[in-house]
């Protein structure tokens, strides 16, 4: 039992243990290698850092659920990018020309909607098909993004209203607004999973699903739920990103699904689900986002960062192997 | 502990400041995609081989790989670096014109370079550094006329026209110079027929065999790139058309290749080394306080299988 909870320990830790040396690593190196007279660990270049890592992080943080179901959802980028072009497009739509700025509120709903209409259609597919949901939704992302070249071919959509812009970029209490969302979905999605019914029985699905069923889990609407979440924070991550750029190129959000799913691992949650942890995830986004900025601050070449992203990653899974094949080596004696 | 290093750091450079080199200058670059094609490979290489060649500038290169979000994130950064200056290859024109607008703020000038943001940004660039595409359409109208001259058909010729993509400024740009100069150098040419091919080869290709079809005499094609051009060229091939004189932009190593083998007559060379010293050059024109022209463009040169020798063959 108390090899179990240090075990827990262990890996939960890990990744923030990772981040700290990521921030000792870039700080010492950039005092030689950057040609910046900032310190890495600037208290402001940190504040950006979680800023930057809202996109994905809202994203990885709805997929942590998903996985922990043992599912998995291939289509968040495709649903990204969609509900972008639904926010900027909307806002041009002659039947809101009369609202002046308050056609923002509006286009944010609508945004959001088309995300959780995404995310439903996934959902209602897996619940009443049984199909796999890396099946279904490696269907979505295609039709999705299908979608997205329908609307507009090839050419970007774009709108600028600078009252959102500067909504978006607006710090409060020193956190920037994208932040606010990040951190916001972390804690409502933390306490969902760890003081609700519905948290319980994702990892109770995810653990078994078999037992979860014949326990009374009504398993389809649980997943149809947890796919019209993830859709909807897809589109709220779209929201709170466009609002500060304005405008979107079809191929936006592509590999999105990979950095949230990476995100996830990294935080050490199980591919083949029944167990993990926002707070993880949280550190895993905010893990990546490091690694890209630190080398970039160091001055080292792009592509770098997924080399070392890549390498870390497979690190993560064997460390996780280890810790569970001592686990059950010693049950066994 | 972060005060200690701030305070280390604040006393290095300060020392540096004043023993060294007084007027070393910081470049902060975010390109658009530098894996996905072989003109943004060598442009990064050019631009550091540029960059390491002037010992007054240290430079910041970094790479967007196409996505938006991480362009920004990589303006932000340089904003935090302070780097004296950044340029930008913007991975979509009006995605970004919030993020410069903030470089602006900060009183970092921006230099845009390869292709322009949209015109609601301009107010927050220093400069753009680039090819200038009207000039290039013009040219490639001179090209073709000068070739009809020698051809001796100068009254009689007909002219087909394959555009880029709809709603690119590029594309816009050079079928508007072409036009435009088209009746200037060639009054009594005659272009009869004008269809967008979209950058894309086998796109091109279809619309020059509708053409082909429809017109018993094509005299003269110019396409909006090189690219396109072959497309057409082998849409000529294919029908057993000969004699046409096909004339393009953006010279491409297939454009290159077909003008060395005889079947296509001219084009624009663009270089992206060519490309790259200039979005340097324009930065350090700017943080040199010099005057610096708002559209900065660096020459593009005509190219015909007269002059071809004289340019190295195109990588991408």
């Amino acid at each position: 039992m108390t090899k179990d909870t240090r075990a827990n320990l262990v890996k939960q830790g890990a990744i923030w243990a990772f981040i700290v040396v990521e921030l000792i690593f870039f700080t010492v190196a950039g005092n030689f290698m950057s040609v910046s007279e900032q310190s890495f660990i600037d208290f402001d270049n940190m504040l950006l850092l979680l800023k930057q890592s809202a996109p994905i992080g809202i994203i990885a943080l709805g997929m942590t659920i998903i996985m922990i179901n043992g599912n998995i959802d291939l289509s968040v980028g495709a649903t990204f990018a969609l509900s972008a072009i639904v926010l900027l497009d909307s806002m041009t739509w002659p039947i809101f020309a009369g609202l002046g700025d308050w056609v923002i509120p509006v286009s944010w709903t609508l945004a959001l909607l088309t995300g959780v209409v995404l995310g439903a259609i996934n959902g209602l597919i897996v619940w009443k098909t049984g199909v796999d949901a890396f099946i279904v939704t490696l269907g979505a992302m295609l039709g999705y993004r299908g979608l997205v070249f329908m609307y507009n071919g090839e050419q970007p959509t774009s709108h600028l209203n600078w009252t959102l812009v500067d909504f978006a970029e607006a710090q409060f209490l020193g956190l920037h607004t994208a932040t606010w969302f990040l951190l916001g979905t972390a804690l409502v999605l933390w306490l969902v999973m760890t003081k609700t019914v519905h948290g319980r029985n994702a990892y109770a699905i995810g653990n078994n699903r078999e037992a979860a069923v014949n326990a009374g889990i009504r398993v389809g609407p649980h997943f149809l739920l947890n796919f019209m979440l993830i859709g909807f924070l897809a589109a709220l991550s779209a929201v709170v990103f466009y609002s500060e750029s304005g405008s979107v190129n079809p191929n936006d959000g592509m590999l999105y699904e990979l950095w949230a799913i990476t995100a996830v691992v990294l935080g050490g949650t199980k591919l083949t689900g029944g167990y993990g942890s926002i707070v993880s995830t949280l550190g895993g986004v905010i893990a990546i986002q490091l690694l890209r900025k630190g080398l970039g601050h160091i001055g080292a070449d792009t592509e770098t960062v997924n080399l070392v992203i890549g390498l870390i990653l497979i690190a993560v899974l064997f460390l996780d192997r280890q810790l569970n094949r001592k686990g059950k080596e010693e049950l066994k004696i | 502990m972060k005060h200690s290093i701030t305070a280390t750091l604040f006393a290095s450079t300060a020392l540096l400041g004043t023993a060294a080199v007084a007027q070393e200058m910081t470049i902060g670059i975010t390109q658009n995609n530098v894996g996905v094609d072989s003109y943004q490979t060598t442009y990064e290489k050019a631009f550091i081989a540029a960059a390491e060649a002037n010992p007054d500038v240290e430079t910041v290169v970094l790479d967007a790989g196409g996505d938006v979000a991480r362009q920004i994130a990589q303006m932000e950064d340089l904003i935090q670096q302070q780097v004296d200056a950044i340029i930008i290859w913007p991975t979509n024109g009006e995605a970004v014109i919030p993020a410069v607008r903030k470089a602006h703020q900060a009183d970092i000038p921006v230099i845009v370079t390869n292709s322009n943001i949209a015109e609601q940004g301009f107010d927050f660039v220093a400069s753009f550094s680039g090819p200038d595409n009207i000039t290039q359409g013009r040219r490639s109208a001179e090209i073709m006329c000068d070739k009809f001259k020698d051809m001796g058909i100068e009254d009689e010729a007909k002219v087909v026209h394959i555009t880029g993509q709809p709603g690119y400024t590029t594309a816009i740009e050079r079928a508007k110079g072409f036009n435009d100069r088209l009746p200037e150098v060639c009054p009594n040419v005659e272009q009869i027929d004008q269809q967008p091919g979209d950058w894309n080869r086998e796109k091109s290709q279809q619309v020059m065999e509708a053409f082909l079809v429809k017109y018993d005499d094509i005299d003269g094609v110019y396409s909006g790139d090189d690219n396109m051009g072959v497309g057409a060229l082998n849409a000529a091939k294919a029908a057993g058309r000969e004699g046409i004189i096909f004339v393009g932009a953006t010279n491409f190593a297939v454009g290159y290749e077909a003008m060395a083998a005889g079947d296509y007559w001219g084009s624009i060379y663009q270089s992206p080394v060519d490309d790259a010293e200039a979005a340097l050059q324009t930065a350090i024109d700017v943080l040199n306080g010099e005057e610096v022209p708002f559209l900065n463009y660096f020459d593009t040169p005509k190219i015909t299988q007269d002059n071809m020798d004289q340019f190295d063959k195109p990588v991408f």
